[in-house]
């Protein structure tokens, strides 16, 4: 894309519709995943482990997720859904703000990552389990558009673990 | 073990990958389950919720609506917000007397514990004395809007 389009985006917001594109296809990864995870056996050492298919998919995933998290707009799967399938779409209705999908991303990395540690240290199911959390969430928001991301960022800074509290009697 | 697969092995794959099939369908039904369900749940308005009489200035605002005010409380990291923002918006500009308050709580903690806000966009419906009538999860359904201020103004529905 060029500057331009980069500043107009900046500006407005990006099409909504690029993060539920990318939602979906990860959330058909993660249920392959998840199968892989139910039918191969958990192996006996670390190495093996390692090695299972289902565990070096689920690293590809985490490795998408991060990307999205560090440079949104290089994510492989946003910039095939702006070259490949918004030219061929109606304009967007609405722009969305870029930086909630961004957390979610954020999200879904914290935990495949907790997945991938606790099958590393030989902890049956949590790979297929830890797929799956995120397979929902992405499911809802690829098919329903529903962010989990949002509502889970407001719990914590209710919980005040993000953002600064300023009472309200000041 | 001198076969490469033996008739136990098969049979064990079989079972494995019945019981991984029955997994997958079991995860697909529960996630579509979850979110019709949620859905459902943003698109109904909620009337009768215990609350009191909702202050302007706390909130920040000079007054409320004269006859109605759409209160939606907002954060920084929610994708649905200025959508909702802008129908709120353009429905209350289309009528006389009703006030839309967007609050943001990213920094307000304790507005979004006060008023039990689990989610962005909630969008609560006051009456003209500050009264809040309906309650709205989610993204409101802007017909099921539109009745509800109907109702508050007195109006018969043939909006």
């Amino acid at each position: 894309m060029s500057d331009r389009a980069a500043a107009s985006e900046r500006r407005s917001g990006i099409d909504p519709r690029g993060p539920r594109f990318a939602a979906g296809i990860t959330a058909l990864l993660l249920l392959v995943d998840v199968f892989l995870g139910l039918t191969t056996p958990l192996g006996a050492t670390v190495a093996e482990r390692a090695l299972e298919p289902a565990f070096l998919l689920l690293v590809a995933i985490a490795v998408l997720f991060l990307w999205s998290v560090v440079s949104p707009r290089t994510a492989p799967w946003g910039a095939v859904y702006r070259f490949l399938v918004q030219p061929r779409l109606k304009p967007p209705a609405d722009l969305e703000d870029p930086r909630p999908p961004r957390f979610a991303q954020g999200v879904g990395l914290f935990v495949v990552a907790i997945g991938l540690v606790l099958h590393l240290a030989g902890v049956p199911w949590a790979l297929p389990i830890a797929a799956a959390a995120a397979f929902v969430a992405a499911f809802l928001n690829a098919v329903f558009g529903l962010c989990l991301g949002c509502q889970l960022y407001l719990l914590l800074q209710r919980a005040g673990i993000l953002g600064r509290e300023r009472p309200a009697a000041a | 073990m001198a076969l490469p697969f033996s008739r136990k092995q098969l049979a064990w794959d079989a079972v494995t990958l019945l019981g991984a099939l029955i997994g997958l369908a079991v995860l697909l039904a529960g996630t579509v389950a979850l979110g019709v369900f949620l859905q459902w749940q943003q698109r109904r308005p909620r009337r009768h919720i215990p609350h009191e009489v909702v202050e302007p200035a706390r909130l920040g605002a000079d007054s409320l609506g004269q006859t109605a005010t759409l209160l939606q409380f907002s954060t920084d990291l929610c994708s649905r917000c200025p959508g909702v923002h802008r129908t709120l918006s353009s429905v209350a500009d289309g009528r006389d007397g009703v006030r839309h308050l967007d609050i943001d709580v990213t920094n307000r903690p304790d507005i979004a514990k006060h008023f039990h806000i689990l989610q962005t966009p909630t969008t609560l419906v006051l009456d003209s004395t500050g009264v809040v009538q309906t309650r709205f999860g989610g993204v409101p359904n802007r017909d099921v809007l539109e009745l509800e201020l109907n109702r508050l103004t007195g109006e018969t529905a043939n909006v």
